[in-house]
């Protein structure tokens, strides 16, 4: 199971964005792979919970993403956060 | 033919010669590229802040006014924090014993020292943040986001008078990107080493041009010719984003046996392989790899688990320079790495075969 919070100790300022809560969405994710000068993409499709954070300064967005349908085989929680940026959300343009 | 097609508005956006873009993580060959006219960009996500301040600085020294890059990792997706017991107690049985088996088969030694991989700790937002406000302290000319939209921290950028280029695997976070005000989209494809997306890249550099406006989009994965760079401008690109190409170049600082490895290596001995991390990436084959892609083996667990399962191998191959174990990551385009050149002579060599294939096509030389 997912942490309900961000890895950061940084100043992260919490969110509800109400229009975004119980909204199917995808994620084009990944990020490096620690301890290696590699990278790796992986992709999530889910439910918005509406939850976001934003870090630090310029705020950097990340919504909560559960009940997932899409997932890295494998992978161990039922939630990730995803960069908004990142996040296509049903019904919204691309 | 007139003008010439290989100076294209990526070249005027960044005052260089040639549009040919290295990635690299060795600051000889971001010297030696910049100063032979073309484009380089130093991947830096595993180094600390202050590694990554003194390494602008010996480019800055090596290369006067011209313009160079930084590439980040910035995360697009992040699972929970777990501490490494955590996250090792997770690793069912039978992979634990299936590693031991690839172990025992290849004789692979124990690693020398404590793996890279077990100073576990993730790469926090606030790890990359602190990158990111080095990058930005120091206005280096370009920074680039090898993942991760990097629309949070345009502003900023731009306020500095940086540029900033996105990398993108799929036509749809191009979009984004390009909408957000990226100043160029990198299109990467199937054929690259390392994190490459499932499209080719034949396929995904024509759909993101289609698309992409005035925002200059470059070319990425397999590009190991001048033929490619002359075919790459054709699809519509406005250069080329190129990774393999530069591994066994004299100024780079990977180890010899991989150099020769590359040298050997053809197409065929890549392999798109989740084993090595958990996540799809391009590498050349080893026993890890081959083992992990026989019928008998368990399923490949995801990342960050099949990584911590990887790590001894990888550690133990590399301690121990072990050439039979050795990988490393590489493009489809690897068949075209023949020899150790100076960067500066690929540049030249990549010019020139374009404009020579250029010339073929129209009959007609180009001003240069
Ligand atoms: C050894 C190696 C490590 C890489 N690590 C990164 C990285 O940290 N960040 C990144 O944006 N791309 C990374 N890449 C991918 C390159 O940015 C580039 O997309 C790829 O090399 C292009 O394909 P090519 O190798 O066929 O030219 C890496 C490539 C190689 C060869």
């Amino acid at each position: 199971m997912a942490n309900d919070s961000l890895p950061s100790t940084m100043a992260t300022v919490p969110g509800f964005d109400p229009a975004r809560a119980g909204k199917s969405a995808e994620c084009d994710g990944g990020g490096a792979i620690v301890g290696t000068r590699y990278a790796g993409r992986e992709e999530f499709a889910g439910t918005l919970t509406g939850e976001y954070v934003d870090h630090g300064d310029p705020p950097w967005r990340w919504y909560l993403l559960k009940d997932l349908v899409r997932r890295p085989e494998g992978y161990p929680g039922d939630a990730v956060w995803c960069l908004a940026e990142n996040l296509f959300v049903a019904g919204e343009p691309v | 033919m007139g003008k010439n097609p290989l100076h294209t508005k990526l070249c005027d956006l960044l005052g260089i010669d040639f549009p040919i873009i290295a990635f690299t993580h060795c600051k000889d060959v971001v010297a030696a590229v910049v100063n032979a006219g073309g484009f380089a960009v130093l991947g830096e996500a595993m180094h600390t802040p202050d590694g990554i301040a003194a390494d602008i600085k010996w480019i800055r020294s090596r290369v006067g006014d011209k313009p160079f890059g930084i590439d980040l990792v910035l995360p697009a997706s992040a699972p929970d924090a777990s501490t490494l017991e955590q996250l090792l107690a997770k690793i069912p049985d039978e992979h634990k014993r299936y590693a031991a088996y690839i172990k025992e088969k290849y004789d692979v030694p124990d690693p020398k020292g404590q793996q890279a991989l077990h100073q576990w700790g993730g790469l926090t937002h606030e790890i990359a943040r602190k990158q990111l406000d080095v990058i930005l302290d120091e206005r280096v000319p370009v920074f680039v986001s090898g993942l991760g939209s990097p629309a949070f921290m345009l502003k900023a950028a731009h306020e500095r008078g940086m540029k900033v280029f996105g990398l993108i695997g799929k036509a749809r976070q191009a979009k984004r990107e390009i909408e957000a005000g990226v100043d160029v989209i990198i299109a990467q494809g199937y054929d690259a080493a390392g994190h490459t997306g499932p499209i080719g890249t034949f396929s995904i550099v024509p759909e993101v041009v289609a698309i992409a406006g005035d925002t200059p989009v470059v070319a990425a994965g397999g590009v190991t010719t001048g033929r490619h760079l002359a075919a790459s401008i054709c699809l519509g690109a406005a250069g080329v984003w190129t990774g393999t190409l530069w591994l066994a170049s004299r100024e780079s600082d990977n180890d010899m046996i991989i150099k020769e490895k590359l040298i050997a290596a053809t197409a065929d001995d890549t392999v798109y392989s989740k084993s090595v991390s958990g996540f799809a990436m391009r590498v050349l084959k080893c026993p890890w790899t081959e083992e992990w892609a026989k019928p008998e083996a368990p399923r490949v667990l995801s990342s960050p688990y099949q990584m911590l399962l990887a790590s001894d191998y990888i550690q133990a191959a590399n301690d121990h320079r072990r050439a039979d174990l050795m990988f490393e990551a590489a493009g489809q385009g690897v068949s075209f790495i023949d020899s150790m050149k100076p960067a500066k002579q690929i540049v030249n060599d990549m010019v020139e075969e374009a404009l020579s294939v250029f010339e073929e096509i129209t009959g007609e030389a180009a001003d240069a």
